[in-house]
């Protein structure tokens, strides 16, 4: 009997531990988890930690050193670029891996493998938009060149040391939480990675909205509300620069039904059954900005960048110093990925702005009547190429998807994966990111560029994303390139979803790089850049894009001014908070109410007060920000859904085009007279519409969160996994998208970095994060504050030494080989 | 005395074991050893959960000071709870079950050997 008792409570111990170490739901294998010796607990870092550290690497090929500062940042000094290649990758693995891993499966769309079927269209969208077929293309194409295969493969090697060297105790704890484990590191994941940032960047587009909105309204209005350049605009190569004359002949606009009619093909579409499209993408966006030595106070050119990206822990960017006997060069890299993407060396500086030039076209595909493996071109049929995904999921049989390439690229929608919109005819995709192209030569290169012919030369590798270049060097010049590479267009190709079965469709000639937008020491003796449009009409090749001005007007109302800058006011201008759309639209609202002569109680007569009385700085604390901005999101959407009853929400003009439409409305064209007309105007309705509704919405925030502007617009810094544990909520920071410091909800400027380039090198940074991805570390999230604040860190520039003075440093790797 | 020695030994060989083997290894140190030492049931049990108890609260308590509690406070946002220690309470009252039963089944076992 006793023995049977005891098996019963061996049997029970036994199910106990299995339950405890297995993850059930989303709770972790406990057991596993809480043991204070291989479990979370082994992530909880001793707060005084000394890295110090004599470290064996037999692939070395010499000794080695990494000092590492006092946030940790480590500066590394090797005798060869394999070396020093190797190095990096091993410190993004010793600091990110988690990071990277999940960043690389999520470009892949093998996040289902870890979560499970929840992610399974996520991973469907990734496969058959190319991401991988991109990725192995453009690797081809980095193992051809001898030095960035060379620098490849020492990245990987390094991360997969570092991987090879971990027992289960030494994982990043988010593994152990989410019950998977590292895998070996390969370059197809680096250039994954590579491929993430150009989705990230180039993977918006307005192909298929554009063509919807097209249908739907009348010619005049729709291009009225969507220009192809807003009038006024502030380009980026600034108007009144020569270009020289195309190289290639431009095309001519082809004839026949090169675009389908997208409503007449979806007759589904109603009002009460709009398409529903992707949100867009105001967030992403960048400033960049080079000062010429005769407009700084100190004659030495002063370059700025603050690219604003998604706003997450572990931080997309990582600080690092890289040296070699031939390269000393610092700034922020990307974990995932060799070299520095944006920063400085000894002889020149560089900052990147996205380019939003469309590099991304849909074609409609002719399915052949009789072969469902053939489609419609040029009167032929093809067949198509098939590329079968596997896509794993956790605890389920795999998902099988055959994508279907045609001669423009794959088929992202068809019947089986319905595109946004409903339209259910198969679509096609061709896009720049699908092509071989080699953009880490021109990281490579850029790390070692001793001049601006040197920095043409390298970025002219850099294909996709397309990027505004920004450069300033120690001689005094700045330059700014429109850089990437584009197809030499007919006017309107690719601006609607095409005809693929029609041949003169096809992208055809490559616009040499050379001819790029560009200006070296313009007049004005700056250049900047903030997502606006390229160029003005003069450039002789045609493009469109999603150019947004209203930063760009700001920044450069700014420099254009007689003043002589200083660095802390280039911080001053990175931190900017005043908003053009507000000193343009709420004299307007305010004037309207009182003409309107409507009764208003007590609080609203106080809140239209605050608004007259403010100063037009979305400030952190600002309360008449947020009646503002309420007031301007409702204006916004009242406006347009009365106007254009049958367009979805997120395809309403921008809000700087609706902006100039608001102020001729009132004003005429004149700003300056300052007198707004006393008739009545169709826009009246709305704007007291709106204001009755801002007047309920701030209520309402008064009684629970309060309406300062930081509280109302909640900027976060999530961590990636999305547990409010490790994240951030209701920063005090001010801004919007619509402010040079774009502080939005989840989206905003993901490093700020401010560099002199004298004499000496005087450069400062920050970024939202910390340099550890492990939220058990105290240097996970110790820059946040700063960044919140707009304060800067000094940036330890170490002479280009094989020796350091080792007592100012924190800790030292000491390598051998 | 056993039962003091029992714990010292469980936490003792425990805290040696568990740094090589997975974290289940702690049931084994407790079965063994209550094994060895023949307790009664109730006393075995107290031993095993105290012994394991013991162990993780010192590993967990001085992890968890040169943390300054950082790791600890966010994992019990995590897992709902108010409060780090409160964590840190559940991981030690978690790791005391795990001793405290497999002690129990090594005893009630042994027991019935030497009837």
């Amino acid at each position: 009997m006793r023995r049977i008792y005891g098996v019963v409570i061996l049997i029970v111990t036994i199910s106990i531990i299995y339950l405890l170490d297995n993850k059930i739901g989303d709770i972790p294998a406990l057991g596993r988890f809480l043991d204070p010796v291989n479990g979370c607990w082994a992530s909880a870092e001793t707060v005084n930690r000394d890295f110090t550290a004599e470290i064996r690497f037999p692939e070395l090929k010499n000794d080695a050193s990494v000092w590492f500062d006092d946030r940790i940042v480590p500066h590394v000094r090797a005798e060869n670029d394999h070396d020093l290649f190797y190095i990096e990758g091993y410190l993004h693995a010793f600091f990110r891996l988690w990071q990277m891993d999940m960043e690389t499966r999520a470009a892949a769309g093998r996040v289902s493998e870890i979560i499970g079927n929840k992610t399974l269209n996520y991973d469907r969208g990734q496969r058959r938009k190319g991401m991988v077929y991109g990725a192995e293309n453009s690797l081809n194409a980095i193992e051809k060149d001898p030095r960035t295969k060379m620098m490849m493969d020492a990245y990987t090697e390094g991360i997969n040391h570092y991987i090879t060297s971990l027992k289960f105790r030494d994982f990043p704890f988010e593994y152990k939480l989410m019950g998977f484990a590292p895998e070996k590191w390969t370059n197809l994941k680096a250039s994954l990675l590579l491929k993430y940032m150009a989705d990230d960047l180039t993977g918006y587009t307005e192909d298929i909205p554009l063509t919807y909105l097209r249908d739907v309204l009348p010619k005049e209005q729709f291009l009225l509300l969507f220009p192809e350049k807003i009038t006024g605009s502030s380009p980026v190569i600034p108007t009144g620069t020569i270009f020289d004359a195309a190289t290639l002949a431009i095309p001519q606009v082809p004839d026949g039904a090169i675009f389908p009619k997208f409503e007449a093909e979806n007759k589904k579409i109603s009002k009460n059954n709009l398409p529903v499209f992707a949100e867009k993408q105001d967030g992403i966006g960048s400033n960049n900005w080079a000062v010429g030595p005769g407009k700084t106070q100190n004659e030495a050119a002063i370059l700025c960048n603050d690219p604003h990206l998604m706003l997450n822990l572990p931080s997309l960017w990582f600080e690092i110093q890289l040296q070699t006997p031939d390269r000393n060069v610092y700034g922020a890299s990307l974990p995932g990925a060799p070299g520095i993407i944006i920063g400085f060396n000894d002889s020149i500086s560089w900052g990147l702005t996205n380019n939003y030039r469309d590099v991304k076209d849909f074609y409609s595909i002719k399915q052949a009547e009789t072969d469902k493996n053939k489609y419609w071109f040029a009167g032929k049929q093809l067949a198509y190429e098939k590329r079968i995904e596997k896509i794993s999921m956790k605890g389920m049989p795999d998902f099988l998807d055959t994508v279907n390439y045609t001669i423009h690229g794959p088929v992202m929608y068809d019947d089986h994966f319905t595109a946004p919109g409903n339209y259910n005819k198969p679509l096609a995709m061709c896009w720049m990111a699908h092509n071989s192209t080699n953009e880490l030569l021109a990281i490579y290169l850029l790390n070692k560029a001793k001049n601006y012919n040197e920095y043409v030369d390298a970025i002219l590798n850099f294909q996709c994303p397309a990027q505004n270049m920004v450069y300033a060097d120690r001689l005094g010049n700045v330059a700014i390139w429109g850089q990437g590479q584009f197809v030499n267009k007919w006017k309107e190709q690719g601006k609607y979803i095409m005809n693929g079965a029609d041949s003169t469709t096809l992208w055809k000639e490559l616009i040499p790089m050379r001819e790029n937008p560009h200006v070296l020491n313009p007049e004005r003796g700056f250049v900047s850049s903030a997502n606006q449009c390229v160029t003005d009409s003069s450039y002789p090749y045609w493009y469109n894009g999603y150019f947004i001005e209203l930063r760009a007007w700001r920044i450069n109302e700014i420099l254009n001014s007689n003043k002589k800058f200083t660095i802390d006011d280039m911080f001053k201008l990175q931190n900017d908070t005043h908003s053009l759309l507000a000193e343009c639209t709420v004299g307007i609202f305010t004037n309207v109410i009182e003409h309107l002569k409507i009764p208003l109680n007590n609080v609203e007569e106080n809140y239209l007060k605050q608004l007259k009385e403010w100063d037009k700085e979305l400030g952190a604390e600002s309360k008449a920000a947020s009646i503002y901005q309420i007031w301007w999101y409702h204006f916004y959407n009242d406006k347009w859904n009365a106007t254009l009853k049958r367009v979805p929400e997120n395809l309403f003009p921008l809000p700087e085009r609706t902006m100039q439409l608001l102020v001729s409305e009132y004003y005429g064209n004149n700003l300056e007279t300052e007198t707004l007309k006393t008739e009545k105007y169709a826009d009246d309705d709305v704007i007291l519409k709106s204001f009755k509704e801002t007047m309920d919405s701030i209520q309402k925030l008064e009684k629970t969160i309060g309406i300062q502007w930081y509280m109302v617009k909640n900027t976060t810094v999530k961590h990636l996994s999305r547990l409010d544990a490790f994240s951030y909520q209701h920063l005090k920071i001010g801004g919007w998208s619509n402010t040079v410091n774009a502080a939005k909800g989840d989206h905003g400027p993901s490093w700020r970095m401010v560099v002199e380039m004298g004499k000496d090198i005087n450069a400062y940074g920050v970024y939202p994060g910390g340099q550890s991805g492990n939220p058990g570390s105290k240097y996970y999230d110790d820059f946040l504050q700063n960044w919140v604040e707009g304060k800067y860190y000094k940036l330890q520039f170490l002479p280009n030494n094989k020796e350091q003075n080792n007592n100012s440093f924190k800790s030292c790797w000491t390598l051998h080989p | 005395m056993r039962f003091i020695l029992s714990i010292i030994l469980i936490a003792f060989i425990a805290s040696f074991v568990e740094y090589f083997l997975p974290w289940w290894s702690i049931a084994i140190v407790a079965f063994v050893v209550s094994f060895a030492m023949a307790q009664k049931p109730a006393i075995s049990f107290l031993a095993g959960f105290l012994g394991i108890a013991l162990f993780w609260l010192c590993a967990v308590v001085f992890i968890d000071w040169s943390n300054n509690h950082i790791l600890s406070g966010k994992l019990a946002m995590v897992f709902k709870l108010p409060n780090y220690s409160m964590f840190i309470f559940i991981t030690i009252l978690l790791g005391g079950i795990v001793g405290g039963f497999a002690a129990l089944a090594a005893a009630i076992l042994r027991s019935s050997e030497k009837v």
